[in-house]
């Protein structure tokens, strides 16, 4: 790269150098030059609404807003004039003529901000009905700034009703002062267009077409608008009344395997939001409904475990933890390996599946440590975690000029896959969707194919055949798709890199052995980049720590040869005396069994009754890591006191160990089950470059599974239902709920529109 | 999709400059813009639907409801509006029980405002179809009415 040369300007009398290609106003930040500014903000492009930003510049006419001018040689600024001053004091009073005011000018103001944090300021005759007054105003920031203390201008209520049906967060237009952050950031940024100016003068308003809700309008619920809207007009519906937070703590969401990073905000030991990272590499900052939303509501649940407790036939007993360590392990001791079963959840952190495994193998003498995702997955699993194994990396999706998505939507998440996606489109990359109805990517692609589930293997086995012979050679194709086949193989064939995105959809599909296998041919003999886009958070962690049965830690990892899975075969039709659970909350995988022990954050969906339930602490309740899709390791930071009584699941372990004298297990904390990590998994710890995966020899795919429950092709398992360790959070967080049933009526009005 | 507007979007590239254009079109063509045509000129020009109809509702011209079978078009001109527009705009609206922009449930009329009609001499005027009348009061007006069936 050419070092830009820096550009000469002055700027209230100080000769200054600045960057090239930026705007005055970024110019005069860098330089530490303070020019009031509300509509504009970092990532959005520039808009000139609030017209604060106004400076004088010699040579140009009247009073140019500096977020929108380019900055150019030799320009001479001045941002601070007494004309500047009174035309931004007059510019706000306008503005704050159709926003409730009176927070603003009270004469309590000072005292008010420094000893009174009452939710609302003032009377809700003012029109401050909804406002949160969570310190994040921009406004009272501003009025401050621009030194205005009154107003003489009447306040006009607009008197709009307050939108609160949708999920997750709600709109008061009346505090709304239309600098359109919200549908810049809607648009630009997420590429999801719910939002957009209507009307136009007095009468403008914010929001979707025809009144509709933002449910109805194809909301992502991903909260951006939220976070960038200067007043009190939008908010999120779970924390609004909680005030500002006492601290920031950043971590990795574990919700799905993206790994976004997250900003957990803190308060009386309780997470109240959380909020994106624009920092980060991996997301961007462009994190789905789930973070942004799903967290709190599921880790403050009224349901959480709290204390260990057995079953009595009277009824649940509360226990002391030395009473359950007590109760795990007479039940654990003396049985015979075979008769135990150790299920765990893939969304467990690495550290706790490393102990999980330890635990199973050197204290139970057993092998059988397993995941509902391996039966989810059944026989088709070894070809699956090959491709899991060699997923590429999200940024990929960046430099693609062709992309095939199949079985894929991001309204919900793996937003920050689906907006790279799009955003490939957007630039001229080919993208071609292939789903069952529509997928929030249709609106950017070149073709959407809609075609039931159980035809897109044909139609990919079709377009690989017809890409393999670069179109020479007879190939059988169905006749309504050879001319599109024929036309989108050309563009994939002419593109130097394209991918192919493997959907929830796709991989719970009754094809999907086939599907997978296409992909193996396209990656293997066309040089395609694969992306599998599944549920399972630390799967990658699951395989590394070798909590996978016939695998041991570091067995996974890459050091010269492809390895075979030699599945041990397990028999769930078989009664077991004893089944501990470890993050899973689904009955229906598990085989019968004499005990069950259940360890977790929340009570099962299930009609069995654990005998003793040992309280788990949550991923934001002790540290760890955890490993995304793209193989990197990420941090999981406590932000909390784990509830109540409930402990870290890596705890539970030990000191069931403890008890039943088998030595091994002593560590005192997180930092000591790392050390013992970097001895047995080399290299795991490295730093910011993924993790990389052996080969798994995917031929020798073996029937390992017996006696599961008959799964019903499509929907099984995690596929529709985004849970955390095994409970839906449609079934602990309101909004998902709703977010759920909407999807369920439209999906069935769909179907009944075909 | 409706046959005409597959043939009406057909006519134009799939850029989003040609937005306006067709909406123009489909106005032409139907009187009004569906949420139909919003869904399928969304498809084609691949720009949101609630993008389509922020842009369209900025402009006048555009309505997005199907017309009544008459049109009462309220003039709101500086003339008219000193006279008494606005209060007749308003007094519509409740009698009619839909908004400016609306058309009654029973399809009968169409409630619009329009800028200026030109004769502000008559002010207060207010057309129907394309009958004009002039120096309106509330009373005259909702006895007119009753003539349009
Ligand atoms: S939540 Fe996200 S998708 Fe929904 S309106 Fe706001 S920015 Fe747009
Ligand atoms: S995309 Fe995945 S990792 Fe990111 S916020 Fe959503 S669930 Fe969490
Ligand atoms: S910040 Fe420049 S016009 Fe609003």
């Amino acid at each position: 790269m050419t070092r830009e040369k820096k550009l000469k300007v002055t700027i209230d009398s100080r000769e200054l150098e600045v960057r090239p290609n930026t705007t005055i106003l970024q110019a005069a930040r860098e330089s530490d030059v303070y020019i009031p500014s509300l509509c504009t903000l970092e990532h959005l492009p520039s808009y000139g609404a609030c017209r604060l930003c106004i400076v004088e510049v010699d040579g140009l006419r009247g009073y140019p807003t500096s977020c929108t001018t380019p900055i150019e040689e030799g320009m001479v600024i001045r941002t601070d004039t007494t004309e500047l001053r009174s035309l931004r004091q007059e510019i706000l009073k306008l503005l704050l003529s159709e926003h409730p005011a009176s927070c603003l000018f009270c004469e309590e103001h000072d005292e008010c901000k420094e000893f009174q944090g009452t939710i609302r300021k003032v009377g809700v005759t003012t029109g401050c009905r909804y406002c949160p007054n969570d310190a994040r105003c921009e406004l009272q920031e501003i009025t401050e700034k621009v030194g205005l203390t009154e107003t003489s201008y009447p306040v006009y209520y607009r008197g709009f009703s307050v939108e609160k049906y949708d999920p997750f967060y709600d709109r008061d237009y009346n505090l709304c002062i239309l600098c359109g952050r919200c549908v810049r950031v809607c648009n630009s940024v997420r590429l999801n267009g719910t939002l957009s100016f209507k009307q136009r003068g007095k009468l403008t308003t914010i929001g979707p077409a025809f009144d509709r809700t933002h449910l109805e309008a194809g909301c992502e619920f991903c909260g951006a608008c939220v976070s960038v809207c200067p007043t009190g007009a939008l908010s999120a519906k779970v924390s609004k009344w909680y005030g500002k937070p006492d601290t920031q703590v950043t971590t990795t969401c574990v919700y799905c395997p993206v790994g976004c990073r997250l900003e957990l905000q803190v308060k009386n030991n309780e997470v109240i939001d959380v909020l994106p990272n624009y920092d980060s590499p991996i997301d961007r900052g462009l994190i789905c409904v789930k973070g942004r939303f799903a967290i709190p509501e599921y880790v403050l649940s009224p349901e959480r475990l709290g204390t260990p407790s057995r079953l009595t036939p009277v009824g649940y007993e509360v226990i002391s933890w030395d009473q359950a360590i007590d109760e795990a392990a007479k039940r654990l001791r003396g049985t015979k390996p075979e008769d135990k079963l150790v299920m765990v959840s893939p969304q467990l952190s690495n550290e706790d599946l490393f102990v999980a495994q330890q635990f199973t193998r050197e204290v139970l003498g057993s092998d059988a440590v397993i995941s509902s995702m391996m039966i989810d997955l059944g026989d088709d699993l070894v070809p699956f975690l090959e491709l899991v194994t060699s997923s590429s990396t999200f940024d990929t999706i960046e430099d693609a000029r062709g992309v095939l998505a199949v079985g894929f939507d991001s309204t919900y998440g793996y937003s920050p896959v689906g907006i790279r996606i799009k955003k490939a489109g957007r630039e001229g990359a080919l993208l071609v969707t292939l789903g069952a109805c529509d997928s929030n990517l249709d609106m950017l692609s070149e073709t959407a194919f809609q075609m039931e589930p159980p035809q897109w293997a044909e139609f990919l086995g079709s377009l690989v055949d017809y890409l393999a012979r670069g179109g020479k050679g007879k190939v059988k194709i169905r006749k309504e798709w050879t001319s599109d086949i024929e036309r989108i193989s050309r563009i994939f064939s002419d593109s130097s890199t394209n991918i192919l995105v493997i959907g929830q959809e796709a991989i719970f599909s009754s094809g999907r052995r086939e599907i997978f296998e296409k992909a193996r041919t396209l990656r293997d003999k066309l040089g395609w980049k694969i992306i599998v886009a599944h549920p399972y958070t630390n799967l990658l962690g699951m395989l590394a720590m070798g909590a996978f049965p016939g695998a041991k830690p570091g067995e996974f990892l890459k050091n010269g040869d492809a390895v075979t899975v030699d599945l041990p075969v397990i028999d769930l039709a078989k009664r077991k005396k004893v089944v501990y659970l470890i993050g899973e909350g689904r009955f229906d995988t598990i085989p019968d069994c004499d005990y069950l022990i259940y360890q977790n954050g929340l009570p099962p969906v299930a009609s069995r009754q654990p005998d003793l339930i040992l309280p788990a602490s949550l991923f934001t309740e002790s540290s760890g890591t955890t490993t995304n899709g793209e193989g990197r390791v990420l941090k999981i930071e406590k932000a909390t006191e784990p509830f109540m009584d409930a402990k870290p699941d890596w705890w539970i372990f030990n000191r069931i160990a403890e008890k039943l004298n088998k030595g091994k297990l002593k560590y005192k904390d997180v930092a000591a089950v790392q050390a013992a990590i970097k001895k047995q998994v080399k290299g795991f710890y490295g730093g910011r470059k993924p993790v990389e995966f052996a080969r798994i020899n995917a031929e020798r795919a073996t029937k390992w599974l017996r006696g599961a429950p008959k799964q019903e092709g499509q929907s099984s398992g995690a596929g529709n239902n985004p849970s955390y360790r095994g409970i839906p959070l449609a079934r602990v967080v309101a909004g998902m709920k709703a977010i759920d049933e909407w999807v369920n009526t439209s999906l069935l009005s769909d179907k009944e529109a075909q | 999709m409706p046959e005409p507007i597959r043939t009406i979007l057909a006519k134009h590239s799939r850029e989003p400059d040609e937005l306006i254009p067709v909406l123009q079109d489909v106005q032409k063509e139907y009187g009004y813009i569906s949420a139909e045509s919003v869904r399928g000129i969304s498809k084609y020009l691949r720009i949101s639907e609630n993008t389509i109809y922020g842009v369209s509702s900025f402009y006048a011209q555009f309505r997005f409801t199907e017309p009544g079978r008459h049109s009462v078009k309220v003039c709101l001109g500086t003339a008219c509006h000193v006279r008494g527009g606005a209060t007749l705009l308003e007094m519509l609206e409740r009698g009619l029980g839909i908004h400016c922009g609306e058309t009654t449930e029973d399809k009968r009329f169409g409630l619009d405002r329009v800028a200026c009609l030109g004769c502000c001499a008559l002010s207060p005027v207010v057309q129907i179809d394309k009958e004009i009348y002039s120096r309106v009061t509330v009373n005259k007006l909702t006895e007119q009415l009753k003539e349009y069936e």
